[in-house]
């Protein structure tokens, strides 16, 4: 539709352009040569019929050539994210043990994905997907599944933000995945929680034994937010390609920094702790061979 | 020539009609008046053009109870209009199952030029605000999704919603955007003081003498034309133990924040008591007791109150006499803001209007 709007407007536009100008031709004409008075509203119309079929040709080659861009083949690209406690898959009532022998069972386990970019290095071309947020909920099977339209024919690599932008942060309310409804918007000290496993385990010395993190924080010191940068393993063609991405929930606790349950049962504001799970979760992304 | 005519008026039509016709809707802009002499708003009203229809349907939402969980605490029963939207006569507000908030609800008026909210700053965006009193268990104590449920059910709701934003569908985007539209229209700038400022009326001598000492002694932080500054700064208010109250810290985690709560517009304040960020002042008079007799000195306490503010019972009086300048009386009693229907119990309006 947009196409034929877009050519419409072009063909309106040199319609007037060329009746304009006809127009002041004639008048010259009619000043210079008196004799040709008689004959110049034929012409006219003759001329503006002749511009009309030339205009509507020049219109009809650019209109199929848009629309046979348009239609340049887009793959539908799949990204399933498989959420797992270490070799496992990720349930609600299983229970697993973390790296420092502590037991724990999984409740929520909930991130946003952004920002998404499909790289071939091969060709150097780059596809991103700024304005499309995702928030990857494991209850929600459905939201595991990202598809993505792309017009590269083979990728190399996989890029996204883990988490919402900081621009995001501060624009007030917004809408979809990003509705403050979803329950990952912390409304006392505005901003994104990134990212969220909450459980039980025995050894937390809380209320129900319950530990959760939390994790948000946007300004520039406090930021939680990890871009995340996936190799595939050999190229890809992109034709009804999937990629498989292996979310590891047992980084939480030791890809880089220590947090065992028993010391740290709660992390719910941004700030240092935070960002030392942020650093953690990081590297809870791997492309499956 | 006539059909050449007839022919390119279609055409206009036609790529005009098209493009357009869709984005046309019947709402009523409202416009935003910025007061003489004013700084410019920070709130982005591109991305919430003000309409009669949005305003009216914030208005409901304000005054509705159905946003709290057992329907009595609306925005306004905490933020009463004769009290310049403060609680009237209460240092805490009263909030959900018998619970106090664990602050003095302030005021509410020139939303617009406010970058952040809360005493603590913590609330970034004024359409962020109402979704903090709506699920805090202090306050209003339900969820988002509850009261989207609530309103959904309404059909005056879904009709105002309508006309508000061209369809029937109640998202939390939209409802903020209507209560935002209701309360940043909530602009003071008609106090005696701004009738002097702009020469048609003036200060008599108490009021004169008030003025010069207040701007002596005050104004670094409650800066004109707004009275405040903006900036969040420790009074050397003694800590409440139960409250334990950490202020801005709470915000940026910096140790530098601790006890700083953000500098309360002075407009008005002669109908907010009690004052400060708990209300534990109940008069003017026991704050300016408090700047002159009991500042304490922590390591954050600002350096311009390291040693108290000097007043003498002379001084108070006449910065007394000032501030009472700062009352707006015709915003206290603007039928715009009233509850929905009660706009003919009200006084005349004022000049502007809404439509
Ligand atoms: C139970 C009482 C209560 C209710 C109900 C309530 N508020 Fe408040 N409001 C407060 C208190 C207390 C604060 C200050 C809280 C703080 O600083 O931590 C406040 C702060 C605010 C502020 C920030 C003002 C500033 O200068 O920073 C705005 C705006 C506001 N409320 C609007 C609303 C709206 C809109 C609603 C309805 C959706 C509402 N309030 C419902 C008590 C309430
Ligand atoms: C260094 C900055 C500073 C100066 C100077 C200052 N104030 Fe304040 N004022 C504050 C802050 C901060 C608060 C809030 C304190 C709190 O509740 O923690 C406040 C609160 C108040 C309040 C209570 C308002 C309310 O709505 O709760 C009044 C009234 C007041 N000041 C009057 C004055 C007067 C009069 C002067 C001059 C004699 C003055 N202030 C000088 C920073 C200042």
């Amino acid at each position: 539709m947009q196409v034929f709007k877009n050519i419409y407007r072009l063909y309106f536009m040199a319609f007037i352009a060329e009746y304009i100008f006809f127009r002041t031709s004639v008048r010259r004409n009619r000043r210079c040569h008196k004799e040709l008075m008689p004959g110049s509203k034929k012409l006219y119309l003759t001329s503006i019929l002749k511009y009309t079929v030339c205009l509507l040709l020049v219109a009809f080659f650019f209109c199929t050539a848009q629309l046979a861009n348009a239609q340049q083949k887009l793959n539908n690209i799949t990204l399933q994210f498989v959420n797992k406690a270490g070799e496992k898959l990720l349930n609600a009532d299983s229970i697993y043990t973390n790296p420092f022998g502590e037991t724990f069972t999984v409740r929520t386990f909930k991130y946003y994905i952004s920002h998404i970019v499909l790289q071939d290095d091969a060709t150097g071309k780059r596809q991103s997907y700024n304005n499309d947020y995702f928030l990857v909920d494991d209850a929600d099977t459905s939201s595991k599944k990202i598809v993505l339209q792309t017009d590269l024919n083979s990728i190399t690599s996989i890029h996204f933000l883990l988490g919402v932008d900081s621009l995001k942060n501060v624009s007030g309310v917004q809408e979809g995945t990003l509705d403050p409804v979803k329950g990952m918007f912390w409304t006392w000290n505005s901003g994104y929680v990134m990212a969220k496993i909450e459980g039980n385990s025995p050894v937390a010395k809380t209320p129900q034994h319950a530990f959760s993190y939390d994790i948000g924080g946007y300004k520039k010191n406090e930021n939680t937010e990890r871009q995340i940068d996936l190799k595939l393993p050999r190229e890809l063609n992109t034709e009804n390609a999937q990629i498989n991405i292996e979310v590891n929930i047992m980084t939480w606790f030791n890809a880089v920094n220590e947090m065992k349950i028993a010391n740290t049962p709660f992390c719910h504001e941004p700030g240092v702790l935070a960002k030392k799970i942020a650093d953690n979760y990081a590297k809870m992304f791997s492309i499956q061979k | 020539m006539k059909i050449i005519t007839a022919i390119i008026i279609v055409f206009i039509a036609l790529a005009f009609g098209t493009s357009w016709v869709v984005a046309v809707n019947n709402t009523h802009a409202i416009k935003f008046v910025v007061p003489k002499g004013w700084p410019q708003p920070v709130y982005d009203f591109k991305q919430n053009p003000l309409t009669a229809e949005g305003f009216e349907l914030g208005r409901k939402l304000f005054y509705d109870g159905r946003l709290s969980k057992d329907g009595n605490f609306a925005c306004a029963s905490c933020h009463q209009q004769f009290a310049a939207f403060t609680t009237y006569d209460h240092n805490l507000s009263h909030g959900f199952n018998n619970s106090f908030t664990r602050r003095n609800a302030p005021p509410l008026f020139n939303l617009a030029w406010q970058k952040e909210f809360m005493w603590d700053g913590g609330i970034n965006h004024l359409d962020l605000q109402p979704l903090a009193p709506i699920t805090d268990a202090n306050e209003m104590a339900e969820t988002i999704q509850n009261v989207l449920n609530k309103l959904k059910k309404d059909t005056a709701y879904r009709r105002m919603f309508k006309a508000a934003f061209g369809d029937e569908n109640i998202t939390t985007q939209r409802m903020t955007k209507a209560i935002s539209q209701f309360v940043v229209m909530m602009v003071s700038a008609n106090s005696k003081y701004d009738k002097v400022m702009r020469g048609e009326d003036s200060f008599n001598l108490p009021q004169r003498l008030g003025y010069e000492i207040f701007k002596r002694k005050c104004i670094n932080c409650h800066t004109e034309p707004m009275f405040t500054d903006y900036s969040y700064r420790n009074a050397g208010l003694t800590t409440d133990d139960y409250l334990a109250d950490i202020g801005r810290m709470k915000i940026t985690n910096k140790p530098a924040d601790s006890m700083k709560f953000k500098v309360p517009s002075l407009r008005n304040a002669a109908v907010t008591a009690p004052y400060g960020h708990d209300g534990r002042f109940v008069s003017l008079l026991s704050v300016m007791n408090f700047y002159r007799n009991d500042v304490v000195n922590y390591s954050t306490t600002d350096s311009l109150l390291k040693h108290g503010i000097p007043l003498s019972n002379f001084e108070i009086g006449q910065l007394t006499a000032f501030i009472y300048t700062l009352t707006d009386s015709s915003f206290l009693k603007d039928p715009r803001f009233a509850p929905p229907g009660f706009e003919n119990r009200m006084p005349a309006p004022p000049a502007e209007h809404v439509h």
